[in-house]
């Protein structure tokens, strides 16, 4: 049971996107480059893909858990610093190690990760907005915690070797959580997170059984 | 449907008030609506209004500006129809918050006894939840704090027991909910010293009086009753069929005074705290502390009356 209304819930995502404007147009714009370092890789584009990951796990840690949603939800201090972590270990793992390399491959796991990254950054705020959950109330990508779930699910399934299973963890459990809260505050653009990570993870342990195989 | 409104000599009426140890307390009258019902707390004699209003969710609002003035509305409501017992936790996000932003912009809340819980572990982290609710509220000193849902309670008990014998605190309690841990709560009811007790009851959800209830009458320990809608799902099952025409017989002109009045004419209850974010629905759950509660027979009237909808 949640301690809050869904529109108390859009009402604190209207204060934190004023808040923060155009923090927004930033996120889209660096998850834009993300997709196309993928497609189109540059020198370094490896690393920097994982710093916008990190920055964006970072931010929505701190930022939007921390100091917007603990306000009507005390879990938000416990939520924060999960997606906190996850940002450090993307920071760590691919930015700083240069463990990660991200390329789009036309199989089954390139094409489900290409069509999550394509729904967060366009799909989800669409169905969000026809619900009535639009601008300034939507959660938007890069900046709030399911576009940046489902955004990083589908990057994972765009790395090129083996997933390294420490950074799927948060993901997968924040897709329970949130699936959760979804179904409780009747969010329909956010049911697509326990199918998506659920899926996600499958694709995952099957692609890394594939390479450690091959 | 017309409703039948059975004359009562006022002389039974108040008798049978009386025996439910109920008064009236006509300064909080809300204007034109008659004395609001009052029982006395056990340990002190203090009259409380038997309608309460409790803030899970209601109240947990945050920043909005918005948002927060329709709860100041609400409040202001609450305090027009002659309310007093507001109750919160630190569990419920902003709702202690968002009271404080409230009673700063209310006029009349002289009336307003302020309870709130104590929702941690430890003495120290205990006494620095209690004092930043005490700063949330603007209050200098809880009427009733409650430790929430037994969580630590012998810690937290040996430092109520001690703010209160210093005057920080009037009234000390312990909550549950849910109808969840009743034989630890009744073990503490019995050996504990006590004021006050909160736990759910409600016209579907009667376990409380098998034991908990006459134990609080047996100990003289004031009964707080949350949950008296069961988080709105009586409205859900019954509120689309017609209310029975002799609920007119105790002055019910709407569902939720007839599940409110169901709960405080129980001879142990001292006050429910339904919730509502809602001017009307506070109106109307304000409703249920006026005029004539059911008799013992009507009581059970009432539950045959929900159990064959």
């Amino acid at each position: 049971m949640l301690a809050y209304t869904t529109e108390v819930f859009f009402s604190v995502f209207a204060l934190y996107n004023a808040a923060i404007w155009p923090a927004q147009i930033i996120a889209t714009a660096l998850g834009a480059l993300v997709v196309l370092l993928t497609l189109r890789p540059r020198g370094g584009s490896d690393r920097i893909i994982a710093a916008c990951l990190a920055a964006s796990w970072l931010w929505t840690g701190v930022v939007y858990h921390m100091m917007y949603l603990t306000a009507i939800d005390w879990a938000a201090w416990a939520f924060g610093t999960a997606f906190a972590m996850q940002g450090v270990l993307f920071a760590w793992t691919g930015a700083a190690r240069g463990r990660l390399v991200f390329r789009f491959s036309p199989n089954l796991t390139g094409w489900a990760g290409l069509g999550l990254v394509i729904f967060s950054l366009a799909a989800a705020p669409l169905i969000g907005s026809l619900t009535g959950h639009g601008w300034p109330r939507a959660p938007m990508f890069g900046v709030a915690p399911a576009p940046v779930t489902l955004f990083t699910l589908g990057m994972l399934l765009l790395s090129e070797r083996r997933v390294p299973l420490h950074l799927t963890v948060i993901p997968v459990l924040w897709c329970l959580i949130g699936g959760t809260a979804a179904w409780l505050l009747n969010l329909p653009e956010d049911l697509a997170l326990p199918l998506a990570g659920v899926a996600a993870m499958a694709l995952v342990l099957w692609k890394n059984r594939g390479a450690a195989l091959s | 449907m017309k409703r039948t409104q059975p004359e009562l000599s006022r002389r039974a009426f108040l008798t049978s008030l009386g025996a439910l140890g109920v008064a009236f307390e006509g300064g909080r009258a809300f204007a034109g609506a008659g004395a609001v019902l009052t029982k006395a707390v056990p340990a002190t004699g203090e009259r409380l209004p038997v309608i309460g209003m409790g803030s899970w969710i209601t109240f947990n609002v945050g920043d909005d500006p918005a948002l927060r003035e329709a709860r100041r509305q609400v409040l202001q409501a609450f305090f027009d129809r002659g309310g007093a017992v507001i109750d919160s936790s630190p569990m419920y996000g902003s709702s202690e918050e968002v009271i404080g932003y409230c009673l700063a912009r209310i006029a009349n809340k002289r009336a307003l006894f302020a309870a709130t819980k104590v929702w941690t572990v430890s003495r120290w982290l205990g006494v620095r939840q209690m004092k930043e609710s005490r700063r949330l509220w603007g209050r200098e000193r809880f009427d009733l704090m409650q430790i929430h849902n037994l969580l630590d309670w012998e810690t937290h008990l040996e430092t109520l027991v001690e703010w209160k014998a210093e005057r920080r605190v009037r009234y000390i309690g312990m909550t549950t909910s849910h109808g969840s841990r009743h034989d630890e709560l009744e073990k503490a009811m019995a050996g504990q010293p006590l004021d006050f007790v909160q736990f759910t009851y409600n016209i579907l959800d009667r376990e409380a009086e098998r034991r908990l209830l006459p134990l609080a009458a047996e100990r003289g320990l004031a009964v707080i009753v949350n949950r008296p809608f069961r988080r709105g799902a009586l409205f859900d099952d019954f509120a689309r069929h017609p209310l029975p025409g002799w609920a007119g017989e105790f002055d019910c002109a709407n569902w939720a005074q007839f599940f409110l009045k169901f709960i405080v004419s129980h001879p142990a209850v001292t006050c429910a705290i339904p919730a509502t974010s809602r001017v009307d629905h506070m109106h109307q759950n304000m409703g249920a502390a006026i005029g004539r509660l059911p008799d013992a027979g009507t009581r059970k009237r009432m539950i045959r009356y929900v159990e064959s909808l």
